[in-house]
């Protein structure tokens, strides 16, 4: 018999913290992102004890930062200054409760057909499709109000983008996103002060709490307890929010746990447990990202790109070859730092912002492999990866297409910013040494904020860490549900993925329990 | 026999066909081995305090004093800062705010202070490999070799150039580190976004559901202001630029 009906939900925050403490609970979920709210939430419907632990606190309204610097820093981990080594990428990755849901720019997309084909099978999965995964996607849709971004919220920025991929025959689509009644202030990366965006904190986990789960937040799990292919709960210290300090400890004693805490702290937090769940050496590898390079273009005409939602118009004509392409904007100091030049020039540039778009890449680079150790130290993750020279081509002809679509939406100039070629270029003519340009994976700027594979699913237990379902394989009772499970990446933006994921696992924990 | 003893006198130095009466001699040139080791250990040492005095002195010596107090940065990175402000956003250029009006020590201040330690270290020492760095990466002209903030104008662009365009990736990275630093810094400043026309939007915040469960960071629940009665309708997507009839 659960013990949640007896149980209210609440939440904890790091001012009620003030002694050692142990909970019981069903099951305890660790990390309060996409994957973790989810499974809190279906596992509290299903009438399950839920204590979801957090390390980050709530972000409200009154603590955003406009300034992208000092949110990063916030509300991302080491500061919004995390990287990988081998190629220098930074990474980004959210310390607050909702995860990196609060300060995304809720893209929903699904990924095609084609991707879970090649995961079925080169993965050993049987239901897998994307068939199979559908009804998930339908009911995280339907909660969180997934929808295309309407026209009147698009604005020039993302509206351009369209005429372009139309002038040059390249499909293009207004973005699905999480939002409900968003007023496009293009503001997502720092917190939606319109309390549109339907991150996690103010979606998933409010109903899992009045369905009884206990979320416990400012809480840093530092180990997955266990005793042979049973997993008893986990341990850890309270945390001060911002400081990082870390204070007294706690317990969360359980029939089940389920690590949720993203895909470089879960294989950490696995290691640092004693190296759990890896007979088959795989926690912690195959580690991968979608690498994002942006390009900016200069129109003769005003663009006003601070109006319009954050991401909303996105092209996937290229997703088989390996990219797709969106629309962004960002605090502008973060898009600025793209900008060639220095002194006088750097200030032309800046002065031409009203007249700028900004719009990106992010590519599958299958080739580009690392991994994920603990440092000895810290939670902190050491990752090191390296971008393959192929996977750089294939970056460069990403850029390549995004700057056809800016000479085709009528852009008067763009900057590529790639090392080698020149600073500006001025027609798709001069675009095309983009092409012919040897370009190394160093002579590029990219930055990634998706994170794949580091416990990966696999139908066999000798070459992956989890089963389909997300359980470990070492496991009775031990599951992992963020996008460390993905076999390989998954082409598109990986949030609706990991939450209809999630969607599966937690139905099928429900009935195992 | 000779050649033996005067080997076993231990002078290490051969001393072929010295008759022993000149043992004395080897005493003496043992004598003259050891003040010159002295000599030396006295030159090393002297060495090793001038380079330490002009390490000193190039480190944290003859900075002026800064504009204000700060908590994180120190007289140094201030001064740095300052200098690498005005060669990144010089006075008279297209946008009216100079890279010394904005304030750039202290915004870094204030973002340093947000940061956990070690991230703050790794800035602190981007600031300083820059400053720095002239003694090995010299600008062109008289004080080449001077540090970054004691450079000409001119002299700091050479050697910001010399960063931004370098073979190596690695000072390629460094310095867009450095750029990205003083960037937010100077966006930062609200005339500069207003200027630009990127400064983002009044917007009126409902009062959600949510909002009744969490307290600000760092606060207990009772300090939670809002109750069911407190709820607003949710954003009616309005778009937030309808006042401004930009569409
Ligand atoms: C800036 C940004 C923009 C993005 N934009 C999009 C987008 O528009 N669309 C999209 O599909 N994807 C986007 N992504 C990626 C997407 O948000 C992530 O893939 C997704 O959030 C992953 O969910 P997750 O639950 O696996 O992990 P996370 O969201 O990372 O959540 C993990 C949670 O675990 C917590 N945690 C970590 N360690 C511990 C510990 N030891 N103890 C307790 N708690 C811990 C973390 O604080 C965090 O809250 C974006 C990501 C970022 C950073
Ligand atoms: S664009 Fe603005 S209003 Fe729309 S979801 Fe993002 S932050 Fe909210």
């Amino acid at each position: 018999m659960s013990a949640a009906s007896q149980q209210d939900g609440e939440v904890r925050v790091f001012a009620q913290y003030d002694r050692d403490f142990s909970e019981e609970a069903d099951v305890v979920v660790v990390g309060s992102g996409p994957a973790g709210a989810v499974v809190s939430y279906e596992l509290a419907r299903a009438g399950k004890s839920v204590v979801l632990v957090e390390e980050g606190p709530p972000f409200t309204p009154r603590d955003f930062r406009r300034d992208g610097n000092i949110s990063m820093a916030r509300t991302m981990r080491e500061g919004g200054l995390r990287a990988t080594t081998g190629t220098f990428m930074p990474v980004m990755q959210a310390n607050c409760l909702g995860g990196a849901s609060l300060i995304n720019s809720a893209i929903c997309v699904r990924p095609p057909d084609f991707v879970f084909d090649e995961w079925s099978s080169r993965f050993d999965l049987e239901e897998s499709s994307r068939a199979d995964l559908d009804p998930h996607f339908d009911a995280v849709g339907e909660f969180l109000g997934v929808a295309p971004t309407p026209q009147n919220v698009q604005g020039r920025r993302n509206l351009l983008f369209k005429r372009g991929c139309d002038a040059m025959g390249y499909s293009s689509e207004p973005v699905e996103r999480n939002v409900r009644g968003c007023r496009g202030s293009g503001e997502c990366f720092t917190g939606c002060r319109a309390r549109a965006k339907q991150s996690m904190d103010i979606s998933y986990i409010p109903e899992a709490i009045r369905l009884g789960a206990r979320v416990l937040t400012s809480l840093q799990v530092q180990r997955v307890m266990s005793i042979g292919r049973r997993a008893w709960g986990v341990e850890g210290q309270v945390v001060e929010p911002l400081s990082g300090r870390t204070s007294h400890r706690f317990k969360v004693n359980a029939r089940l746990v389920v690590l949720a805490a993203g895909c470089t702290a879960t294989p950490v937090l696995l290691l640092k447990s004693g190296d759990l769940a890896n007979s088959s050496r795989q926690v912690g590898r195959n580690l991968q990202f979608h690498p994002g390079c942006a390009v900016a273009g200069v129109f003769p005409e005003p663009v006003n790109p601070r109006f319009g939602a954050t991401q909303s118009y996105h092209s996937l004509h290229f997703l088989r070859e390996g990219f797709k392409m969106e629309t962004m904007w960002a605090a502008p100091a973060a898009l600025a730092v793209r900008l060639p030049g220095l002194g006088h020039e750097l200030l032309d540039r800046f002065s031409q912002f009203g007249r700028m778009a900004v719009w990106d890449a992010i590519s599958s680079t299958h080739q580009s492999v690392g991994s994920v150790r603990a440092r000895f130290d810290s939670m902190d993750p050491a990752m090191s990866w390296r971008l393959h020279p192929e996977d750089a081509k294939l970056m460069a002809r990403s850029i390549h297409a995004l700057a056809q679509i800016f000479f085709a939406a009528g852009a008067e100039k763009i900057l590529p910013g790639v090392h080698g070629l020149p600073d500006e270029m001025s027609s798709s003519e001069e675009a095309e040494r983009l092409l012919q340009h040897p370009v190394r994976p160093t002579d590029l700027v990219i930055a990634s904020s998706h994170v794949f594979c580091t416990t990966r699913m696999h139908g066999d237990a000798d070459k992956g860490v989890v089963d389909e379902i997300g359980k470990c394989h070492d496991f009775e009772n031990l599951y992992i549900a963020d996008t460390g499970i993905f076999p390989r990446c998954p082409s598109v933006n990986p949030m609706f993925t990991v939450m209809a994921l999630a969607r599966r696992q937690a139905l099928a924990i429900a009935d195992r329990i | 026999m000779q050649r033996e003893v005067a080997q076993l006198a231990g002078c290490g130095r051969r001393v072929v066909g010295v008759p022993v009466s000149s043992r004395s001699h080897c005493h003496g040139a043992a004598a003259v081995r050891a003040n010159s080791g002295y000599a030396g250990v006295v030159f090393f040492l002297v060495a090793l305090i001038i380079a330490g005095l002009f390490l000193l002195h190039r480190l944290v010596r003859g900075y002026p004093q800064p504009r204000e107090r700060y908590v994180v940065i120190g007289v140094w990175d201030a001064a740095f800062l300052d200098a690498a402000a005005s060669t990144f956003f010089p006075a008279g250029g297209s946008v009216p705010l100079s890279g010394l009006e904005a304030d750039l020590p202290g915004y870094a201040d204030r973002y340093l202070a947000s940061l956990p330690s070690r991230q703050r270290l790794l800035i602190r020492a981007l600031f300083m490999l820059f400053e720095q760095s002239t003694i090995v990466l010299p600008a062109r002209g008289l004080g080449a070799f001077r540090r970054f903030s004691s450079m000409t104008p001119e002299q700091r662009k050479v050697v910001l150039r010399g960063w931004a365009e370098s073979r190596f990736y690695l000072r390629r990275f460094a310095f867009t580190a450095l750029k990205a630093v003083l960037i937010m810094g100077y966006f930062g400043r609200p005339e500069c976004l207003q200027f630009l026309e990127v400064e983002s939007f009044e917007i009126e915040t409902p009062i959600a559901r949510a909002d009744l469960l969490y307290p600000p960071i760092g606060q207990a629940l009772e300090s939670i202001q809002y109750a069911e009665a407190d709820l607003t309708p949710p954003s009616d997507g309005t778009p937030v630029n309808m006042a401004e009839g930009i569409r």
